[in-house]
């Protein structure tokens, strides 16, 4: 790059962010290793027992489970029924069905997902309905916070590549509907269908509100139980936030990678 | 081989207007010949590209038939017609490779992988993309990736071709080398060929035969010399080629009056007094000297004068009227003459003269 460097005063802004942004959570690494940690700014002591903690915790381990269990669930979901939405979404011709479908699947970003859970425990309470506690409440309300991040990102992608002609141009040449679908619309999404994912996958993961108030005792997911640690010893509660980071970041990685991999061949000239 | 019938394609009558609209295609009659490159044009939204669709089979005709190699597809689907589609945008299945692009009409057909690479490999040597058979498309320029799309709408050896604005996305240069490639692969391949394009020279210079269309109709099917010699209106000179149209009335035997004022001409027993319209092709208002004596001389007042190496186009001002120039003198122009046999009449002539 030959861009002229930005100006002292912008560089110092950036760096008292991304200090502010990384020093909390370089506390936690430092506070997850630390032997005894009161009133001093740092911990004095090394060791490996708050990991030990956790991972022998058997509440900590079945919410690891919940949790990654939860996310499987809303992301095959989120493929059966996000997908065909989405297509829908792309293919409605009035642009006043497409204007409404917009508003629809973007509703849930705008709402809380404590309006969400209010809705749940009251319809699901009930006597004509009585799942609360369920695993699949969890999954059917991450479902519904999630999909319209993952709608926004294929149905964008589907407009980009322009596939109605690609599909035109498949019909064309003589594919039958499954061939177009599973040779040429699905692996052409394959990026934006993997990020959305990714995205999807992650807000589960990290879901504290929903799943807080909905969840039942022996599905909780990680960030409730999370929440018990804050409550007994620093350490702990230190390593307890960073193996929820440690999941946050893979997800993020591996949506980067797969974008990354999206954009590159386009790049090439 | 079998031999071909004469008329690939063939649409009698054909009618689509999208609903709730007036938008469309009526009435159309068409044949395309066996090898045969027929070009379509039109100003947008005249219904060329509802035309391409039709014979795709992307819209079914609400009313007329159309056949393909003598089998009538009036009611079949796109997947069964067998018509090699070039699209305007290209639609190269971004993510597979160049190769597998050319293929895939073989792929679903059931073609082994080594047969198939061989018969795309045949088909990127025709369009001279050999080297580039690995790459994805989005790794080559606007005019490879349009190579690539005509390889792969070639290589199921299709009933027709179908180009929508096949060049239109091109650059000037490209688009002009790309013209004499698609022609050459169209005449080495014998495909009876519909091309879609807004572009005259480009229809010109492709065409064995131009179809103009106009709201939805085709008001003129005739070779690109008799379109531009001879055209059917007003609106057809305008389109194909620069024209001067002008609104005139016949002052007698042997001569018009025009806003330039009276023109020496053939009336082909046009009553006196009768309006009507003449075309004078720009080429054929000549600069002369001033020395020059004769029939059709006009005194002119130069406004602009646009140099393109080859010609200048010029805008004259006769009067209160403009009449458009073209030359490749380079000298200033104050007087030109238009030839006798250069003045067209675009009313064709009542049918009761026409019989005397």
């Amino acid at each position: 790059m030959t861009a002229a460097r930005a100006p002292r005063f912008v560089r110092l802004v950036t760096a008292v962010y991304l200090a502010y942004l990384a020093a909390p959570i370089a506390l936690l690494f430092v506070g997850s290793f630390g032997n005894l940690w009161l009133n001093t700014l740092l911990p004095s002591g090394f060791t490996f027992r708050w990991y030990a903690e956790v991972a022998t915790d058997p509440s900590f381990r079945r919410a690891f489970v919940s949790s990654l269990t939860v996310a499987a669930l809303v992301v095959v979901l989120c493929v059966v029924v996000g997908l065909p939405l989405a297509y829908a979404v792309f293919r409605a011709r009035r642009p006043a069905v497409r204007a409404v479908a917009r508003v629809l699947y973007q509703l849930p970003v705008a709402l809380p997902a404590l309006v969400l859970a209010f809705g749940f425990i009251r319809a699901f309470s009930s006597d004509a309905l009585p799942w609360l506690g369920s695993v699949w409440l969890l999954v059917a309300g991450h479902l519904v916070l999630g999909l319209p991040y993952f709608l926004q990102a294929v149905v964008a992608d589907m407009q980009r590549l322009n596939l109605r002609v690609l599909e035109a141009a498949a019909e064309s040449l003589g594919a039958n509907g499954a061939q177009r679908f599973f040779q040429i619309v699905l692996p052409s999404l394959r990026h934006s269908i993997l990020a959305g994912l990714i995205v999807v996958a992650a807000l589960s993961i990290g879901e504290f509100q929903f799943s807080n108030l909905v969840a039942g005792f022996l599905n909780r997911t990680y960030p409730v139980v999370q929440l018990q640690a804050f409550y007994g010893a620093t350490g702990f509660a230190c390593a307890a936030t960073v193996v929820l980071l440690a999941l946050a970041l893979a997800a993020s990685f591996a949506g980067a990678a797969s974008t990354g991999g999206a954009i590159r061949p386009a790049q090439v000239h | 081989m079998d031999a071909a019938p004469a008329v690939a394609v063939a649409l009698a009558g054909a009618t689509y207007v999208y609903p709730g609209s007036s938008a469309g295609v009526r009435d159309i009659d068409l044949e395309i010949a066996s090898g045969e490159m027929l070009v379509c044009i039109g100003p947008s939204g005249c219904g060329k590209t509802t035309l391409l669709r039709l014979i795709a089979g992307f819209v079914k005709p609400q009313a007329g038939s159309i056949r393909l190699g003598g089998r009538d597809v009036t009611g079949a689907d796109a997947r069964s017609r067998e018509c090699g589609i070039v699209f305007q945008s290209y639609a190269l299945f971004p993510h597979m490779t160049v190769r597998d692009n050319v293929g895939y009409a073989l792929r679903v057909r059931g073609v082994a992988g080594g047969e198939r690479a061989k018969r795309a490999g045949r088909m990127l040597e025709l369009v001279g993309l050999s080297a580039y058979a690995d790459r994805l498309p989005a790794a080559l320029s606007g005019g490879q990736q349009q190579r690539v799309a005509l390889a792969r709408a070639l290589v199921f050896e299709p009933r027709a071709l179908l180009l929508d604005e096949p060049l239109s996305a091109l650059d000037a240069a490209t688009r002009v080398a790309m013209r004499d490639e698609i022609r050459r692969i169209q005449r080495e391949r014998a495909i009876a060929t519909l091309l879609i394009t807004h572009d005259q020279d480009e229809a010109l210079s492709l065409a064995d035969r131009i179809a103009v269309m106009r709201e939805g109709r085709l008001v003129q099917v005739d070779t690109p010399q008799a379109i531009y010699d001879a055209p059917a209106s007003g609106f057809i000179a305008g389109f194909v080629g620069r024209a001067n149209v002008l609104d005139a009335t016949v002052a007698g035997a042997d001569a018009v009056d025009t806003p330039v004022g009276r023109l020496v001409t053939r009336v082909h027993g046009r009553e006196a007094g009768a309006k009507v319209a003449v075309l004078i092709r720009p080429e054929r208002v000549e600069p002369v000297g001033d020395r020059e004596t004769g029939d059709n001389l006009l005194a002119v007042a130069i406004e602009r004068d646009r140099f393109f190496g080859a010609t200048r186009a010029l805008d004259a001002r006769i009067g209160a009227s403009r009449l458009a120039i073209e030359t490749s003198s380079r000298a200033p122009v104050r007087r030109v003459r238009i030839a006798r046999d250069a003045i067209q009449f675009l009313d064709p002539v009542p049918p009761s003269k026409e019989a005397t």
